[in-house]
């Protein structure tokens, strides 16, 4: 289990530092520099290596003798010996995110900001991230027995503004990862499914960035999209996640996005 | 370009490298783009095309690989010629509309210039920049982005965008051996939906395909959007799941579904002159 990462340690750094440049310490094989060194990182033809494994996503208890807060719950592990099926987890997990976050928001619509066209949005986007957690669940069978909890401090769900800027951090960061874990899905069915999904989520992100602000250059503020490694996610989304995020046999070789500036981890692509 | 373009291009193969800074400079001194989309190039995609060439690997690429690429490059020339069009047209696309388009228009040169250079990395040479009738041979009789013809404008940046998400998805299995090419692919599908869905909005549709609607679109336009009521996927029927959730309809606006390359090809053929 030499190359488990815990992630917690990134939590403690985002309270320290303001959550600046989430993920910064993550060590992850994209600062290439050369041809060769690249060829090393994908490997001959893009075949990944992935070591043998010994978790799957599983749950343990909790261990926090009274502790609240992002990762300070059981620990959810992810096994990426597991193939694609590491990838559909970990889908899994930032859509039970993503369907608690939009539950929430339209729960609390009496008494909100939101606008009647607001509302339509997000209603709709609560339908269909719920649906992709459903679905993804549906997929996995008994590869899906474990649930996020997610926290949102003392995020005010009746506040256009502050819900609205969360939203964009989860869309954005919904299509860094799948666009960043697609490359290690072995089976182009997998691959087709999820691009099925992560082009919705990008609809979704653009739809959250007109809205906030509207006739702008922000709906897509960038020509490529980011696209984040597994490990750079989980540490942006486990400022929302009381399990803690342990990833096993997570593959170092990483084939980044064309546009290296843009992250979702980072603030790169949180203007306007 | 700045310097730290420059500097980039120390890293790419002198040969391409060469070939791209020169096209690069060709554009911000105008050569076949608006000038609106020559800064935006300056301002983000020549460093991103650089890159991509960076990190290219030496080797025989396979023939899928060059196939999808070349097919991409048709898809992003029609798209970047349409709104290069439509943002030089006088009094084509009001005040409040322009930075929208001005920024998609903006993106489509830039994945013009990515897909030839990762062509080019691959000692491939990229397709030429075929003549363009966005009449779609008469389907839309006398279309020539004038001032009373916005609203076609907008609906035919819809039909593109909503085809150009169908594309890339569809042709994503067969890159799927090409890391690099495939996350690049990637990149820029997820841009394309975000483009389809604003403007559908702007368009006040919602940013979503619900069921095999065209919406207000031509007739001639519905094999965009044949297939994109499915609502089962993965072998998963999602009405038990949706039932809730805003039922079939919801179902088919969570997933984009693909094309194959015939299929878009039998779109986009009126288009071409």
């Amino acid at each position: 289990m030499g190359n488990t990462e815990e992630l917690d340690m990134h939590v403690r750094d985002q309270r320290d530092e303001g959550n600046n440049h989430a993920g910064a310490r993550v060590i992850e094989g994209n600062a290439v520099t050369t041809r060769r060194g690249f060829m090393r990182r994908v490997g001959i033809g893009g075949t990944l290596v992935m070591l043998p494994g010994v978790f799957s996503a599983c749950q343990d208890g909790a261990n926090t003798g009274g502790l609240t807060g992002p990762g300070t719950g059981g620990t959810i592990t992810f096994d990426f010996a597991k193939g694609d099926i590491a990838v559909l987890q970990f889908a899994y997990a930032l859509e039970q995110l993503e369907a608690d976050f939009y539950s929430q928001v339209v729960a609390n619509f009496a008494g909100s900001s939101f606008t009647a066209a607001d509302q339509l949005v997000l209603t709709d986007i609560r339908n269909h991230e719920v649906i992709h957690r459903e679905f993804l669940k549906a997929a996995l069978g008994t590869n899906a027995s474990f649930t996020v909890t997610a926290t949102y401090g003392a995020l005010n769900f009746r506040d256009r503004a502050t819900v609205l800027a969360t939203a964009r951090t989860f869309e954005d960061l919904g299509v860094a990862a799948y666009n960043g874990a697609a490359q290690y899905l072995s089976d182009v069915n997998n691959l087709v499914l999820v691009g099925k999904i992560v082009s919705v989520e990008a609809r979704h992100a653009s739809a959250i960035r007109d809205l906030l602000v509207p006739q702008s250059s922000a709906f897509a503020p960038v020509a490529f999209d980011a696209t984040d490694s597994p490990t750079k996610i989980a540490f942006a989304a486990q400022a929302f996640i009381e399990e803690r995020l342990v990833f096993v046999n997570a593959p170092s070789a990483f084939a980044p996005s064309l546009n290296t500036s843009a992250s979702a981890g980072g603030h790169a692509n949180d203007a306007g | 370009m700045t310097r730290a373009d420059r500097s980039l291009l120390a890293t790419v193969d002198p040969e391409i490298g060469a070939a791209l800074g020169e096209r690069a400079l060709e554009i911000a001194h105008g050569a076949g783009v608006d000038s609106k989309i020559a800064a935006m190039l300056a301002l983000g995609s020549i460093p991103i095309a650089l890159g991509a060439l960076a990190t290219d690997v030496y080797g025989q690429a396979p023939s899928d690989v060059i196939d999808v690429l070349q097919f991409a490059l048709l898809l992003e020339y029609l798209e970047s010629d349409f709104y290069q069009r439509g943002i030089n047209a006088t009094g084509l696309v009001p005040p409040t509309d322009v930075t929208v388009f001005s920024t998609i228009g903006g993106h489509e040169a830039a994945h013009v210039i990515a897909l030839q250079g990762l062509l080019n990395g691959k000692r491939m040479t990229p397709r030429a920049r075929p003549a363009f009738d966005f009449t779609a041979k008469g389907s839309l009789a006398g279309f020539a982005f004038l001032p009373t013809q916005y609203a076609t404008f907008t609906a035919l940046a819809q039909a593109f965008e909503d085809t150009g998400v169908r594309a890339y998805k569809g042709q994503a299995p067969r890159l799927i051996a090409d890391k690099p090419v495939l996350t690049a692919a990637l990149s820029i599908h997820s841009v394309e939906a975000r483009h389809a869905s604003v403007v559908r909005r702007l368009r006040g549709k919602k940013g979503w395909i619900t069921g095999s609607s065209r919406d207000d679109l031509p007739a001639f336009t519905q094999g965009i959007y044949d297939g994109e009521e499915n609502s089962t996927q993965g072998g998963t029927s999602l009405t038990s799941i949706a039932a809730k959730v805003g039922g079939t309809e919801a179902a088919s606006e969570a997933f984009d579904e693909p094309l194959t390359m015939a299929q878009v090809t039998a779109i986009i053929t009126p288009f071409l002159a």
